[in-house]
């Protein structure tokens, strides 16, 4: 490769200030792969691109190095623009001589001269001995798998199928609602929780884009973002579709504290859900209430905050003081949780209703009172340092939400990861309900404990990001980027050179490599998945023998822009 | 090419990660802090992507030390990629260790360099380290692998 | 030594004979001593030649086992007489899909005290053993030959090392011998990574390179050593590299069929002794 155009930009003296670029356009002369090179004032002024991008395109250079800004100065826009007028965007390569020479080498004008054109060598070095990867384009297949029809599901659903798409629903349950079907009434507005759900069963029910798919049980899972393939069984019955893109909302399990406050052995001692049924119910009239909360939460095993029992709390001991005005309610707790202001005034309507707060130590946890029936909660008040006796004919236990034991098994069949304690894990926090498969997305109560509020509004986000993937119609691999722009380029194999040793396949943070066998004496070669490939350069790290490589920063270049870095 | 060689610092090589070593470097170039010539940079797209091989080869090249700048184990942009690359890399220097040419020849620099002022207090306590050592020339047994 | 009719000798060969008759396998490879006490390697196909078999020196057969079965007729199985390291290499063969595994079976043979010795082997004896008895092994960083390379004072052991490297002619015993070395091509004979026509070796460059390429894999087999015409200790390289898996990962190389090496692997399925992983959140202080 001899034909590389070198332009070097003084950007109206801040560069040749200190670097002298006319003493490194003497040097290149001596670089046999560069054909011309050029000093200019500046280039990312609107008339420049256009006359650099004409030049270019006129010379048939095959190659250009712009040495100039940084990517994050303006050096990006400069690319961009060359790109929109033409010039294609593999063949220029940037370097960066103002921030990372020119201005921090004020002192140093012969250092930093030197080492720019070290800089602009290794650049000609590396542009010219690149190749491109090989990209794919898929359709994507219109349809949509969700897992789980509670409040994140149902929502998620809803608003896929409004968009035009079709939807398949599936619940391991016989009907939709999740766990909201269990629930009285939802906070912060105290709303009938059926009627709650009432709108979303509608549209499950009626929509014809909606299939809903009750007792069911996914089987496998196979394929990429745009075209999975998912076998389950519902109701007995085998089916098979193939979705786009899938939605995982299959929530969580209350905690059921065995061991912890008597639970179980003494009566009237019950949990948050058990007494939503018996408020459900309306029959009863309670008198002497106490909240324990935290139980089984917050604690070395499960070190997090569940968010929904404090707020569920209050919401059922002001239902209770609703019923019985004489009632007398106590919500025993470490800290009450209630972000943001509308639960903040919720909390404070709890207290105007008579419902009192008592805080305890975690090291100094309140014990239950009464054998057969529960008389009373004695509990250390850490406020006031005494130790008060509440009357109780009933303790309700506030216990975190925890992750399915199903998650694991899912996740296993969908190549996702599980956090350390057992929820799906998101990947790296700037693409919220994305996990490292692309075109699978996790929400609600399944990713994090959450209110069916929360589930919702996380439903309908998924939904959206299933439908900006769906709208594409066509993808390219090299779109499915996790970072601003195209995929830097696709790990590629040399099938000549691979032994088959399974290191890539094992080291994919992606799952993107899989061995395959190639004759029947028990030869493998590695095969990357280009929907998948991120282009990370694990692989190519662990690759013994150099078979893998990523075109765009392959081995050759890398070593001769190592042997004139200095 | 043995020209004017205007460095005499020991000479660093820095494979950085687009995300977090590079911004570091930006930062500093913006506020033009003041630091030694002695340093290049090969931006990569992740520091998964360093071969030790390629490490190797920079030492046997001309640089004294080599920086892989990476993210913080848990900040990856990529997953988890940066936990095989550190376990490989902290591999690598025992290996340095073993033949005595020295685990500090090697500096692993994950998630210590992402603003300006440390990927500056980097690069000069690194270059402080590296002048204390004594020169890699017999570990390479011919100058003819420069140039 | 000569153990012609040891009692571990008559049990290999029972054993081999077995498995040629009841068709377990089809060959058998060993060591034979033949016209004129010449000993070479062997593939056993009819149990009366399994007479000539014997047990001594020391040879590795794990790599000229897979080139076997490499150019066999596909269903050739063979039986191979190992020692505790040549299993090991077996082991990481199968592993990295170089040997398939039903087709290869193991009679293992525990190596003698002298023998561990010599090696300085921490453990002479394979996972299944067939006949010999378990020694134990002794841990190489007691020795002084070792300990002069791995431990202590930097500008000796600087001087040592380059001592023996430079005794390098390049000839490419360690790779060709190395069970675990079987890229072809080898990145060692690449221009771009190692200079052509540089000797001795470039140390830097060949040795390194080889050296970290085996550094999750290599068995402690010593057959690049026993190799080596110029007597480099090249085993020395990988020694502290398998001490550093064993500490941090309780990872030896070659003892287990199922684990892949625990580099490879992030920190949540292949944890680091000592090492806490923070959540993202707390990393941001």
């Amino acid at each position: 490769m001899t034909d590389v155009r070198v332009y070097l930009c003084r950007c109206f003296s801040e560069v040749d200030r200190t670097v002298d670029l006319e003493r490194i356009q003497e040097r290149l002369l001596q670089n046999a792969s560069v054909a011309s090179s050029t000093i200019v004032d500046s280039l990312c002024l609107d008339s420049d691109i256009q006359r650099v991008a004409a030049e270019i395109k006129e010379s048939g250079a095959e190659r250009v190095v712009i040495a100039a800004c940084s990517t994050m100065g303006r050096g990006d826009s400069v690319i961009e623009g060359l790109a929109e007028e033409g010039v294609d965007r593999f063949a220029i390569h940037l370097i960066d001589i103002r921030e990372g020479c020119a201005w921090i080498h004020q002192d140093e004008p012969e250092g930093a001269t030197f080492k720019a054109w070290n800089l602009i060598d290794m650049g000609v070095s590396l542009v010219a001995k690149k190749d491109r990867s090989d990209d794919v384009t898929i359709r994507v297949r219109p349809e949509v798998l969700i897992i789980g029809a509670g409040p994140a599901g149902l929502a998620a659903a809803v608003m896929v199928a409004k968009l035009g798409y079709t939807v398949h629903c599936l619940d391991r349950a016989a009907h939709p609602g999740g766990m909201l079907r269990f629930i009285s009434r939802s906070y912060p507005n105290d709303e009938d929780a059926v009627l709650k759900l009432a709108p979303y069963l509608d549209e499950i029910h009626n929509n014809a884009r909606i299939a809903f798919y009750p007792q069911a049980r996914v089987e496998t899972v196979t394929g990429f973002a745009g075209n999975f393939t998912v076998r389950f069984s519902s109701g007995g019955q085998e089916r098979w579709i193939r979705p786009g893109a899938i939605i995982i909302a299959t929530g969580a399990m209350v905690y059921l504290p065995h061991g912890l406050y008597r639970y179980g052995e003494t009566q009237n001692i019950i949990t948050q859900m058990e007494l939503e049924r018996r408020l459900q119910s309306e029959s009863d009239s309670i008198q002497n209430a106490v909240f324990v909360q935290c139980v089984g939460a917050r604690i070395p095993e499960r070190p997090y905050c569940s968010t929904i029992c404090c707020p569920a709390s209050i919401k059922n001991a002001m239902r209770i003081v609703e019923k019985n005005p004489d009632a007398r309610v106590s919500i025993v707790h470490r800290d009450i949780m209630m972000p943001g202001s509308i639960l903040e005034d919720y909390y404070r309507r709890a207290m105007l209703q008579g419902v009192q707060f008592v805080r305890y130590r975690d090291d100094m946890l309140p014990a239950i009172k009464g054998y057969e029936q529960v008389r009373a909660v004695e509990v250390h008040d850490s406020i006031t340092g005494t130790t008060r006796v509440l009357d109780a004919d009933l303790v309700v236990l506030s216990t975190p939400l925890v992750p399915n034991p199903d998650n694991r098994y899912l996740a296993d069949m969908l190549g996702l990861q599980c956090d350390r304690y057992g929820f799906f894990r998101e990947i790296y926090p700037l693409h919220p309900l994305e996990t490292r498969m692309e075109g699978i997305f996790i929400c609600g109560s399944a990713r994090w404990p959450v209110s069916s509020d929360q589930a919702i509004v996380q439903g309908e986000a998924a939904a959206m990001k299933v439908i900006s993937l769906l709208g594409k119609g066509e993808v390219a691999a090299s779109s499915f980027s996790r970072v601003p722009g195209q995929k830097f380029g696709h790990a590629t194999v040399n099938p000549d050179r691979c032994t088959g040793c399974g290191n890539c396949v094992a080291v994919c943070p992606f799952d993107a490599c899989t061995l395959q066998e190639i004759e029947e004496k028990y030869t493998y070669i590695s095969r990357v998945n280009k929907m998948r490939c991120k282009a990370c350069g694990n692989c190519v790290a662990v690759c013994l023998n150099g078979a893998m490589q990523v075109p765009e920063h392959n081995y050759r270049a890398v070593v001769e822009m190592i042997k004139r870095a200095f | 090419m043995v020209e004017e060689t205007t460095v005499r610092e020991p000479k660093i090589l820095i494979f950085a990660c687009r995300w977090c070593g590079l911004i570091g470097a930006d930062g500093a170039g913006k506020k033009r802090m003041s630091l030694p010539a002695n340093f290049r940079i090969i931006p990569v797209e992740c520091a998964a992507f360093v071969e030790t091989d390629a490490i190797i080869r920079a030492l046997a090249s001309g640089s004294d030390g080599v920086i892989v700048m990476g993210c913080h184990v848990g900040g990856c942009r990529f997953n988890d990629a940066n936990h095989a690359a550190i376990k490989r890399l902290e591999l690598f220097q025992v290996l340095l260790e073993a033949t005595a040419i020295g685990k500090e020849r090697l500096l692993i620099s994950f998630g210590t360099a992402h603003e300006g002022h440390q990927f500056s207090d980097v690069i000069q306590n690194y270059t402080t380290v590296l002048r204390e050592l004594p020169p890699i020339d017999p570990w390479i047994s011919t100058l003819s692998v420069r140039r | 030594m000569r153990e012609e009719r040891s009692p571990m000798l008559e049990e290999v060969k029972r054993l081999a004979k077995t498995a040629l008759q009841e068709q377990r396998v089809e060959g058998v490879l060993g060591l034979k001593k033949d016209v004129g006490n010449v000993i070479q390697p062997h593939i056993f196909e009819r149990s009366d030649d399994l007479d000539a078999l014997v047990l001594e020196p020391k040879w590795l057969f794990a790599k000229l086992a897979m080139k076997i079965l490499r150019v066999s007729d596909t269903g050739y199985r063979l039986a191979v007489v190992c020692r505790g390291c040549d299993e090991r290499a077996i082991v990481e063969l199968v592993k990295r899909n170089q040997i398939a595994e039903n087709s290869i079976m193991t009679i293992g043979i525990a190596c003698g005290d002298a023998q561990a010795a010599a090696c300085l082997c921490e453990r002479p004896y394979p996972e299944n053993i067939a006949a010999g008895e378990k020694k134990q092994g002794v841990d190489p960083f007691n020795d002084e030959r070792v300990r002069q390379f791995l431990v202590g004072d930097t500008s000796e052991r600087v001087a040592r090392w380059l001592r023996v490297l430079r005794r390098c002619i390049k000839c490419y015993g360690c790779r060709n011998s190395c069970p675990i070395c079987i890229c072809e091509p080898c990145k060692l004979e690449d221009d771009t990574w190692v200079p052509k026509g540089v000797i001795p070796a470039e140390m830097m460059c060949f040795h390194l390179i080889r050296a970290f390429h085996l550094s999750d894999t290599c068995v402690a087999c010593g057959a690049c050593q026993d190799a080596c015409p110029v007597g480099i200790p090249l085993l020395n390289l990988q020694l502290s590299m398998r001490r550093t898996l064993t500490e941090k990962f309780c990872y030896e190389a070659g003892i287990d069929r199922e684990r892949k090496s625990p580099i490879l692997r992030n920190f949540f399925d292949e944890e680091e002794k000592g090492r806490d992983i923070p959540d993202w959140v707390s990393s941001l202080e």
